[in-house]
């Protein structure tokens, strides 16, 4: 019989279940597709250089598992506010506490193995298209990523299983040791935190000293090596906690004194304000460290993809050089973005590459500078007299990889004049040097010819790049994986500190919900109340966001070591940044929309 | 000759959705209020005296007749005209307080003036004023969940008159209050009525609320069953008629 009374409660609240499972299902999701990257050892086999970055996976892993722990908390905490009420209904009418203790432990448990159950067949599905996804975007080739890995599987299962118990026991003891009365009042019950200015304003101080200290220890990566990152992770966690706890309250309080809180719902919004934000202090730490991660690993991330053209233009004084280009070259040649190019005629005897000193003369072979001798970061490239560059620039290896033997088998270059080359028997080959303006437009190109003079010209010592379009090449098989990692860090973070909010926030609805209809009653416009309640998960949205980029701001230097000249962690952030909070504010709008609807009174039907 | 206030001719509501079996609650029902009158609204319960507010304080919609409340047709009202109306001309006491609890006493008494857009000086003035006449001037710093039933009770009073609507209504206000502060709340009140010159409309079912009123509508089968004027009798006189009345009126 009750086992009925509670099914007809869940159908009730079809909605809402829904919305509990989605996001649960999400989760799990996402951690398994973390999992299934971490653990599949085929894969970080595979790729060497992602072994590096292990250490990055496991870090990641165990915040993953951490934040789900909170995810599930807030997650359960929304189910337990959605049922509280029938619950002591049925003890009201006589249940044994036993009785509805069970049931709220099941209850607690079948949704979470369905949501796991979900979860871990939809994270496989977008495992497949996701991982598809970003390495096509990012032109990168990463073996033995499958979807599907048992191990994975049975990883998240466990977790996910095993926290869903725990949830359901927590349930239990919350239901044994509440009364009836406070089941059945819980949403009127408000508390009114207490005002101690002076504690708080010395609070506030500590946390600020704590945060300092955190950034301090990011930006001095270098000198802490790997106790910088446990450092700031607990300064940074307490001083925000610390900071949001004094000036939060302590802002609401100043506003609530003056004038402007007696204008239309100002009163209320900081009301309303005032009361949670302190319940919410512990959760909106969180979410901006979840933000401040997200953001990082995703800046990170592309600073990799849009700084590394960038870098391997200041390795070498010409992008490709192609020899006996045919018309098919000539072409692919046409539509790059040309800053430099040059001809010389070779001709090979034995392992001797000679040159014309006439050529060399007339269009000197283009050298570059040292990076530590440019100034500004960018390249700097020069030329030399030909007597000079006989014992210098020649024997540079930029001049000497130009052979078309690709160094298989060769001697010092020569240079002759131009009637001893004339004379000069053995096969004749004329080499392009091509070096573009900004690599990053031609990528595609550039890619075209390589391989296309690669086919020609086979290369024989591979470890060895020859124009720095191969230089690239190589830099992104080492920190193409980090790249990687970054995305995906940043997506599954964002996805998850997006849907603790919405849960937490969701789970104030009930009370909402007598509120607002209050306030239909008393007469307050519909457009008021959405306006206010707009600005109010707003501003919820808004604390941890703001926090997260400043986070974000100083996290930044933990990179500059990985990132050297003329990469820079802090390079066109911007546009990152703007799409990051682009989604964060599409999440913001799903929150809202779900919000009002399950807040705002019904319309009054007038025909 | 003295203005109506409320004057509701033919008033049908029949509840149910399509499909669902309608239920009619009211049966063109006919009344006015006269400006400065305190009217009680007794019934069986499920009479639908809560659907009469409802529908005089436009939470509702009529389903035929009119309703007239302060010169305003309130059938013909739309959207923020609807909650403008409530905002402005109605004064609301409910059975549970309905306070917002995450506002102190003052700043809840203080909602229908911000609505308004008063400016703050006039807005204090008239908080301080309302809360001299009920005796809550020690209270109003403090939050809902620290006041007992009665004390909230007389800030939602408070609240419901603080911007001087033309008409106060509740619906059974003293429902959740013991009789000691019933009787406080229904002697503000009268003496609200009496001194500012405000109509009141109380819905209740107690014949000793209803003794404060005079003249009781006595709602049956969702028609006026009949009505009871108090005249020059005093209070105890007319509580002994209202239980005649009802005596009678149940048979
Ligand atoms: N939303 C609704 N949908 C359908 N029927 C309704 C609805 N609201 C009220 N009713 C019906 O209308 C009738 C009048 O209800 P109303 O709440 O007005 O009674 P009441 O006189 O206030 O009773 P009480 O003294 O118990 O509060 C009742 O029979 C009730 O079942
Ligand atoms: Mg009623």
């Amino acid at each position: 019989m009750l086992t009925k009374l509670a099914l007809a409660g869940v159908k009730n609240r079809r909605r809402d279940y829904l919305v509990l499972l989605a996001g649960l299902t999400m989760s799990a999701a996402i951690f398994y597709m973390f999992a299934n990257l971490a653990t599949n050892q085929a894969f970080i086999k595979a790729n060497a250089v992602v072994k590096s970055a292990s250490v990055v996976f496991g870090f990641g892993a165990v915040l993953l598992a951490l934040i789900t722990i909170v995810y599930i908390m807030y997650a359960n905490s929304f189910l337990l506010s959605m049922r509280q009420h029938d619950y002591g209904l049925f003890m009201m009418l006589g249940a044994k506490r036993r009785r509805v203790g069970q049931l709220v432990f099941l209850e607690t448990l079948i949704l979470g193995t369905i949501a796991t159950a979900i979860g871990i067949v939809l994270g496989i599905v977008v495992s497949k298209l996701l991982v598809g996804f970003l390495l096509d975007q990012l032109g990168l080739h990463l073996a033995h990523l499958t979807s599907f890995y048992l191990p994975a599987v049975l990883f998240t299962a466990v977790l996910y299983i095993g926290l869903f118990i725990l949830a359901s026991l927590f349930n239990l003891t919350r239901l044994m040791r509440t009364t009836v009365q406070q089941l059945l009042h819980a949403d009127q019950q408000a508390n009114q935190p207490k005002s101690r200015p002076f504690r708080q304003f010395i609070l506030g101080l500590i946390g600020i000293g704590l945060l300092a200290v955190g950034y301090w220890a990011l930006a001095a990566i270098e000198q802490l090596q790997m106790t910088a990152i446990p450092l700031a992770l607990v300064t940074i966690t307490l001083g925000t906690y610390l900071l949001f706890h004094a000036a939060v309250l302590a802002v609401i309080r100043g506003l609530r004194r003056t004038t402007w809180a007696k204008k239309r719902l100002n009163g209320f919004l900081l009301g309303q304000l005032n009361f949670r934000v302190h319940d919410y202090t512990r959760m909106l730490t969180i979410v901006s460290l979840l933000f401040a991660m997200a953001l990082g690993a995703i800046t990170v991330g592309s600073g990799y993809h849009r700084q590394m053209p960038m870098t391997a233009d200041s390795l070498g004084a010409y992008t490709v050089a192609v020899h006996d280009a045919n018309a098919h070259q000539k072409r692919l040649i046409k539509q790059l973005h040309v800053a430099h190019q040059a001809t010389y005629t070779q001709k090979v005897q034995g392992k001797t590459t000679y040159y014309n000193a006439a050529e060399l003369k007339a269009q000197p072979f283009q050298l570059i500078k040292s990076m530590q001798s440019s100034a500004n970061g960018r390249p700097h490239f020069y030329t030399e007299p030909l007597a000079k560059f006989k014992t210098s620039g020649a024997t540079q290896l930029d001049f000497i990889m130009l052979n078309p033997n690709k160094l298989g088998d060769f001697a010092a270059p020569k240079i002759v004049s131009a009637t001893a080359f004339k004379q000069l028997k053995g096969a004749t080959y004329r080499v392009t040097t091509v070096r573009v303006k900004h690599m990053a437009d031609d990528l595609t190109v550039l890619k075209q010819l390589d391989h296309s003079e690669q086919r020609r010209f086979p290369q024989t010592a591979s470890q060895l790049t020859i124009g720095t379009y191969q230089s690239f090449e190589m830099m992104n098989g080492i920190f193409g994986g980090l790249e990687f990692i970054g995305y995906f860090l940043g997506i599954a973070f964002l996805a998850m500190l997006a849907s603790c909010l919405m849960f937490k926030i969701l789970s104030g609805a009930p009370g909402d919900l007598r509120r607002y209809a209050m306030l239909n009653k008393v007469g307050v416009r519909r457009g008021l109340m959405r306006g206010s309640l707009a600005k109010e998960i707003g501003i919820l949205f808004a604390i941890p966001g703001i926090m997260g980029v400043i986070d974000v701001l100083f996290g930044l230097q933990m990179f500059k070591p990985l990132m050297g000249k003329p990469m820079s962690p802090y390079l066109g952030i911007g546009t990152t940044f703007a799409i990051f909070i682009g989604l964060y504010v599409i999440y913001y709008v799903i929150t809202l929309g779900l919000y009002l609807n399950l807040v705002m009174p019904r319309d009054v039907a007038r025909d | 000759m003295t203005k109506t206030v409320v004057d509701v001719h033919h008033l049908e509501k029949t509840y149910g959705k399509a499909g669902e079996r309608p239920y009619t609650a009211l049966k063109g029902l006919n009344f006015s209020v006269a400006e400065g009158e305190f009217v009680g609204i007794m019934g069986a319960s499920g009479s639908g005296k809560t659907t009469l507010l409802n529908m005089l304080s436009t939470l509702d919609t009529p389903t035929k007749g009119d309703v007239i409340v302060n010169g305003h047709d309130v059938t013909k009202m739309r959207g923020n005209q609807l909650s403008d109306f409530r905002a402005q001309e109605v004064g609301f006491i409910f059975q549970d307080f309905n306070l917002l609890e995450s506002l102190t006493a003052e700043e809840n008494i203080g909602l229908p003036l911000a609505l308004q857009g008063t400016p703050s000086k006039v807005m204090d003035q008239a908080i301080q004023a309302v809360a001299a006449t009920l005796s809550i001037t020690d209270l109003l710093k403090k939050y809902p969940a620290q006041l007992s039933g009665g004390q909230k009770q007389r800030v939602a009073a408070a609240r419901a008159i603080v911007h001087q609507p033309s008409i106060l209504m509740g619906d059974e206000p003293t429902g959740a209050l013991d009789s000691t502060s019933a009787r406080e709340l229904l002697d503000l009140l009268t003496t609200i009525n009496r001194d500012q010159h405000m109509s009141v409309l109380l819905v209740t079912h107690d014949p000793f609320s209803a003794s404060f009123c005079q003249r009781i509508l006595f709602i049956k089968d969702g028609q006026i069953g009949s009505e009871l004027k108090r005249g020059e009798l005093d209070r105890k006189d007319f509580y002994q008629q209202v239980l005649t009345e009802l005596g009678t009126f149940s048979e």
